[in-house]
């Protein structure tokens, strides 16, 4: 069976073999010329570097000579190339011969063990018997996975990539996150015995949301870890700690073989070995611009060697891009706008949604122009014939036709670790070529006549000039055919960033004769000045001082000043779920990974005052994920919105969110299912904390085996220490004070208490534990569990000396914190001065960031709001946000904003109304580019927020 | 304790009163402009006299010096009284299966023991009308004031608006999940042209009703609209996309007898000026939602009742229905608020949660504003109402003094006094 198929297909790599073995059965035909000369083509052995009129000698597979006017062998067959021109041939980095491609709903690895709760690395959990993800849930784990021991294409995809040009090709896993090994092959031969070139190329790792089969699922059935973004990340970091632990305990193993259990051996592991020991590189897929700063960061972390595919997204920050440092393997399936039935429904197209239409064919020049190499691949095209259209629009965009060149040639040679066999025409290479006639690759007419691939002739099909003729349409179509090509050569979007980031930035700025509000011992002064300098607070109150000559002076009559608005409770601005909700403790998984720079809702709670937010994890289960305080510096990537040195912190729940009582029938067997349960997990947890401590300290005094390094425990163990902020979603009294006494059990002081809607009930033990409140206004009776919540609960809580904040829990809410302290001085009589705390000085002693932030006392930043008159009256309007001395929000700069937008807007439209092709009547899943114009990008799937809540699977606020 | 009893002896003995006179009060009466210092005079129920002094004689007279006397506010659409806790299905009585139910009448389910009901009156809320939910046709809304025994005792009128959702125009787009047999937009652009002929229809047929042979077989569903179809009772429509308000606007261009009322209205200030020319009053309630467009302005629907009512369109404003209509009620005032922050007048803020929604609902001439020989529906209050830090110290419905209590200010007190722990 084996020696049939290699005399049937498998002869040109294997020439090289006995000359008895090259003699064939009668019956089939002999085998052709092994050596060949190409004459008379224009060759370009590497970009930028052709021979006007040259020679190519191929012998068994290789090129042996390249040169002008080189003599031809006796032996050789004579090719007449004149009028051609020969590149070495082309190399897709990224190519999945799966029916599925990105977008596509996962597929998946092996089934997950019942019982094992996780479909990622992660152990299972003590005191949990549910297998949540259901049976049939599918790994995302799957390294071992190698696609040299899957590569079995079909002729019909061999010759599609043929047709384009290419002769070898990176063969990629699509499925899960840790997705295995790809094959770097010859496209010769579906065989892979004499295809693969190079077995093991990259490892890959996806960075995108899970999505569950359908939107209906993803509410109704339980789904395995991880389902949210910072759910991959963590499961990312832990598989490879886990790979390299393995590898270190198996080599203690090998020195105390008698003096300790034998280890695990888990394949899975040992196949992710060489990635995470930078033998093989990995190749990230991030499905963000975001996503490939977070790549990068991964890169750094478990120092590794990376490559990226591009997200197409690449135009909204390529700075974070440049600052990957590593190499780009660049899609061209830009989106192609679909028709629309009627005009009104272009104005609800979401603007990204056309800006990422309009910018797509723009990203590979424009990562060029950031300094990165980039490979061009066909992946993600709905059929491969229109790879040289698109490569085409994307030179017409920017990109040279050199860097083009490279980017089929050298670099995807380079990157796959086949520089020396593949990419340029010189002596030694394999017999690689494309021929192209009619001039150029990327000239308008050209065409791709042949390939040559490992010595062997690959004819394109003959070419029925007559069928052509026919259906060449008439000169007018023909006119409006090139009429949108023009156009669609051209960008029309603005840069992503150009209205965003601070609208001054002086020196110094002062405000003369306003009332300020310090929240601070100055309390309420009127008629004052303020005066910051290098974004921080220099004076405050009356006070003379010689002002430099590039100081902004601001005198508004009428304004009040308070210190830049705290929000301790906020889900805006998280990429790809607001809660890994699966399991009952995710402390390993991070905000900080997920934040979404990109939000609009940024710009529109600075509108409303707000300066600093602390970005939660939901409250779908006991032990939640580790949360991140930003400050609202509009422009600014996710890193440098981050709060520095605001300390870690954690979001926990009690009560209905985490026993999953509104969640429907089929989420019946997470433990907890009670309140009765609540602390017995979180007890649990902790106890398991604790012995993972002294695990390390006990290895580090008596070594021993080395421990397993684990992200959950050791952020728990960081709560026991003192070193991380509990934040608690909690409602009713019973709970709160169960929950207080399990962790003064563990000698944990709670950070906050969050909504703690009964707080008042139990305000005394909150005092005396020392925990703050984080609390609603008047949020009351959505569920049944707040039904005794009542609005006074804040000034209750106060006035028996807990620390009392008031959260928004909701992008809408966030814009009018200043209105919602107000609601303190109606309903619980509380002081105006003490209202305000509630969401400037209060919320920041909360999250121990009142060093920089919450009062306008000299030393602090410079982050204040300039309001139209009292700050806690209905009447007065946010007119000026300030954060560090640099003004972020202005409302006259607001409004030319907005026309600005929705003039390029109108623009787009128009464009793309002229630009939109075919019928609105083709059925929507038959055409992927239109699907891919309405394809929603991370950064724009915005979590439905509601109030509570924090339960992204909600539509409403119910739950 | 003690003072849920003084506060029902005070409601007994006011309710026998024949006369009261409310002294030296701010008189905010919306419809003839602020008294500085006003007096209103009560009789059986009814505002017997308003103006700078009155002298009559009345059977007890109540100093108000200091205080602001607004009219009762008047909710134009909301879920209180039928949703208790939305997380609960049981405790859930806002909407109806079907998709054209007009027979269904939403005073039937209001639980007079709601205790949502006094906490939205202890903010001024007087009247307001249940609004019935779901698919086209919904059902009819009454006015019901915020106290009584029984239904029957809160009702002021039955059937003051029919309900139509209007359908949604959303296209679902062809994406990554898109089952295999997804609609094609065209055909998604033709079925919601069908179901827009489907309501014609059904007003067709109940047209045809009314001419039928007297003996013919009743049906409540035509006979609930034929009040509609005279113009004596409006038609609210519910819709707040640009789409679903121009579909909405271009349907109803054809039946001009229909009293038409735009309720949600998100983007009507996109059609302002054909609002105004077909005099069509719109209950917006998309002040407090975040813009849908990244586009607008970032107080695209702060501003959205301004122009709309620069425009001369009628504008009352309310809580979305989605959102907390019920527990939530209590912060209309604020809603206005925020919209007059950002333009609209103060009267126009004050009337459109007062006599415009009374209009709307066809009680202009009984509740909205303090007139002489209207239903007496008024509060006190310390302060503009319109700001939050504002305390409403007394409330009459029809002439009888309310209690400000509720669940909340009976927790307060309860744990208030609470003895410190230990």
């Amino acid at each position: 069976m084996k020696i049939r198929f290699l005399w049937a297909l498998g002869f040109a790599v294997v020439s090289a073999a006995f000359a008895a073995d090259m003699l064939r059965p009668p019956g089939l035909r002999p085998l052709e010329a092994s050596s060949h000369a190409l004459v008379g083509a224009r060759v370009v052995t590497s970009p930028g570097k052709e021979l006007e009129k040259g020679t190519i000698i191929l012998r068994e597979g290789r090129i042996v000579a390249v040169g002008a006017g080189i003599d031809v062998p006796k032996d050789a067959r004579m090719h007449d190339m004149t009028g051609t021109t020969i590149y070495a041939g082309f190399i897709d980095a990224h190519v999945s011969f799966a029916k599925s491609t990105r977008n596509a709903p996962e597929e998946g690895g092996p089934p997950v063990e019942e019982g094992v709760l996780t479909s990622g690395a992660v152990a299972p959990f003590l005191g949990v018997n549910s297998a949540a993800g259901g049976p049939g849930a599918k790994s995302v784990v799957t390294p071992e996975r190698r696609m040299t021991r899957e590569h079995a294409p079909s002729q019909k995809s061999l010759d599609a990539l043929r047709h384009e040009g290419f002769t070898a090709a990176n063969v990629v896993p699509d499925t899960g996150v840790i997705r295995g090994v790809s094959t770097f092959v010859s496209l010769a031969s579906g065989d892979p015995d004499v295809a693969i070139i190079r077995p093991d190329t990259f490892q890959h790792v996806s960075i995108d949301a899970p999505r569950s089969g359908s939107d209906e699922d993803e509410d109704t059935k339980p789904r395995a870890y991880p389902a949210s973004l910072m759910g991959v990340i963590a499961v990312v970091r832990q598989t490879f700690i886990d790979a390299r632990h393995q590898a270190a305990d198996h080599a203690h193993y090998a020195k105390h073989a008698k003096d300790r259990p034998r280890p695990a051996q888990d394949t899975s592991l040992e196949a992710l070995l060489p990635a995470a020991e930078k033998k093989m590189p990995v190749l990230f897929e991030p499905a963000s611009v975001l996503m490939v700063e977070r790549a990068a960061q991964l890169a750094r972390e478990f120092d590794l060697q990376p490559a990226l595919l591009a997200c197409g997204q690449e135009w909204r920050r390529p700075e974070l891009a440049r600052a990957a440092k590593a190499p780009f393997i660049v899609p061209v399936d830009f989106p192609e706008v679909a028709k629309l039935p009627e005009d009104d429904d272009w104005l609800a197209v979401p603007f990204e949604t056309l800006r990422a239409w309009d910018h797509a064919p723009s990203n590979a020049a424009l990562l060029r122009r950031e300094g990165v190499e980039i490979a061009l691949t066909t992946h993600g095209l709905a059929k491969r014939s229109s790879f040289r259209t698109n490569a085409r629009l994307a030179i017409a965009r920017g990109l040279s036709a050199d860097d083009a060149l490279a980017a089929l040639t050298t670099v995807p040679a380079k990157l796959c670790g086949v520089g020396d066999q593949l990419g340029t025409i010189e002596v030694g290479k394999l017999a690689h070529l494309t021929v192209v006639e009619k001039g150029g690759y990327f000239d308008k007419d050209a065409r791709v006549r042949e390939v040559w691939i490992d010595g062997r002739q690959f004819q394109a099909p003959i070419k029925d000039d007559k069928k052509d003729a026919k259906d060449k349409k008439d000169d007018e179509y023909e006119a409006k055919k090139s009429e949108k090509k023009v156009l669609r050569e051209k960008l029309t979007a603005a840069p992503a960033q150009q209205d965003r980031g601070p609208l001054l930035s002086p020196k110094s700025v002062l405000i003369k004769n306003a009332t300020i509000w310090t929240c601070g011992p100055k309390g309420l002064i009127e008629n004052a000045s303020l005066l910051i300098t290098n974004g921080k607070i220099t004076h405050v109150g009356s006070f003379k001082v010689e002002l430099s000559a590039d100081t902004l002076v601001i005198d508004i009559p009428g304004i009040h000043i308070t210190p830049g608005l705290i929000d301790c409770h906020s889900h805006s601005m998280i990429m790809g779920g607001v809660n890994e909700g699966t399991l009952p403790s995710t402390a390993m998984v991070r905000v900080e990974d997920v934040v979404n720079s990109e939000s609009e809702t940024i710009h529109q709670q600075l509108a409303g005052g707000l300066t600093t937010t602390n970005l939660l994890h939901g409250s779908a289960n006991p032990i939640g994920g580790q949360n991140c305080v930003i400050k609202l510096r509009d422009g600014a990537a996710p890193e440098d919105l981050k709060f520095k040195g605001a300390p870690g912190g954690i979001k926990f729940a009690l009560g209905e969110n985490v026993k999953q009582s509104g969640w429907g029938d089929a989420f019946k067997s997470r433990f907890p299912q009670s309140r009765m349960g609540v602390p017995a997990f979180h007890t649990n947890r902790f106890t398991a904390a604790q012995q993972y401590m002294a695990e390390i300290e006990k290895q580090k005094r008596d070594g021993g085996p080395p421990v397993r390094r684990d992200l959950e425990l050791e952020t728990i163990a960081e709560i026991i220490r003192g070193e991380r902020l509990v934040h608690c979603h909690s409602y009713r009294q019973d709970e709160i004070l169960a929950f207080l006494r399990v962790m003064e059990g563990f000698k944990v002081r709670v950070g906050t208490l969050q909504h703690i809607l009964e707080g008042y009930k139990v305000a005394d033990e909150i005092a005396q534990h020392g925990a703050g409140a984080s609390a609603f206004s008047d949020w009351w009776a959505y569920k049944l569990e707040v039904y005794d919540a009542i609005p006074h609960a804040g000034s209750i809580m106060r006035e028996r000396g807990v620390l009392v904040s008031f959260n928004s829990d909701s992008s809408d809410h966030a814009r009018r914190l200043n209105l919602e302290a107000a609601k303190a001085v109606k309903y619980g009589g509380t002081s105006e001065e003490e209202a305000l705390k509630f969401v400037t000085l209060n919320p920041a002693k909360q999250l121990r960031i009142d060093k920089s932030v919450g009062s306008l006392e000299v030393g602090k930043d410079g982050d204040f709001v300039i309001w139209s008159g009292h700050p806690l009256s209905t009447s007065s309007i946010c007119l000026q946000t300030w954060i560090e001395g640099k003004q972020y929000f202005e409302r006259e700069a607001a409004k030319r904003r907005a026309d600005s937008r929705h003039t390029e807007r109108l623009a787009l439209i128009a464009k793309a109304k002229k630009i939109a092709t075919g019928s609105s009547t083709s059925s929507p899943s038959d055409d992927k580019a239109k699907a891919r114009f309405f394809f929603r990008t991370l950064e724009e799937r915005q979590n439905h927020l509601c109030v509570d809540c924090c339960m992204e699977r909600s539509l409403s606020w119910e739950n | 304790m003690g003072k849920l009893i003084t506060f029902l002896l005070l409601a007994l003995t006011t309710a026998h009163a024949d006369t009261l006179l409310l002294r030296g009060a701010v008189v905010h009466t919306v419809a003839n402009g602020t008294l500085d210092t006003g007096d209103v005079l009560i009789r059986d129920g009814r505002i017997a006299a308003v103006a700078e002094r009155i002298d009559e004689k009345a059977d007890r007279v109540l100093e108000l010096k200091g205080l602001h006397l607004y009219p009762g506010l008047v909710s134009p659409s909301t879920d209180l009284g039928l949703v208790e806790i939305p997380a609960l299905r049981a405790a859930v009585d806002d909407k109806e299966t079907g998709e054209f139910t007009p027979e269904v009448e939403s005073w039937n389910a209001v639980n007079p023991d709601s205790e949502l009901i006094p906490v939205a009156r202890a903010n001024g809320i007087t009247h307001f009308a249940p609004t019935p939910q779901g698919k086209f046709i919904t059902g009819s809304s009454g006015m019901m004031a915020a106290r009584g025994w029984t239904i029957e005792d809160m009702l002021v009128r039955r059937h003051t608006a029919m309900h139509l959702v209007w359908p949604g125009h959303s296209l679902k787009v062809p994406g990554p999940n898109a089952p295999a047999d997804a609609k094609s937009l065209d055909e998604q652009a033709r079925e919601r042209k069908e179901k827009v002929r489907e309501i014609e229809r059904f007003l067709a047929d109940a047209e045809a009703w009314a001419k039928r042979d007297a003996k013919s077989p009743k049906v409540p569903a035509w006979e609930a609209m034929q009040p509609v179809l005279r113009g004596e009772v409006p038609l609210i429509i519910h819709a707040n996309g640009q789409r679903e308000i121009r579909a909405a606007l271009t349907w109803s261009e054809a039946h001009p007898k229909l009293r038409i009322v735009l309720l949600g209205g998100r983007d009507a200030w996109m059609h302002a000026e054909e609002l105004a020319r077909r005099k069509i009053a719109v209950i917006y309630t998309e002040v407090y939602a975040l813009p849908s467009r990244s586009t607008d302005s970032y107080d695209v629907q702060f501003s959205a009742p301004s122009i709309l009512h620069k425009a001369g369109v009628t504008v009352a404003i309310s809580e979305g229905l989605e959102r907390a209509s019920s527990s939530g009620q209590r912060n209309l005032p604020y809603i206005a608020a925020q919209a007059a922050a950002f333009g609209l007048p103060v009267d126009a803020a004050l009337a459109s949660i007062t006599l415009i929604p009374a209009q709307i609902h066809g009680l202009g001439d009984q509740l909205g504003s303090i007139e002489a020989g209207k239903d007496a529906s008024l509060f006190a209050a310390t302060g503009d109402i319109l700001d939050i830090r504002s305390q409403v110290k007394h409330l009459w419905i029809s002439g009888v003094e309310q209690s400000l209590e509720s669940r909340h200010t009976r927790l307060a007190e309860r744990y208030r006094s609470r003895p410190k722990a230990k």
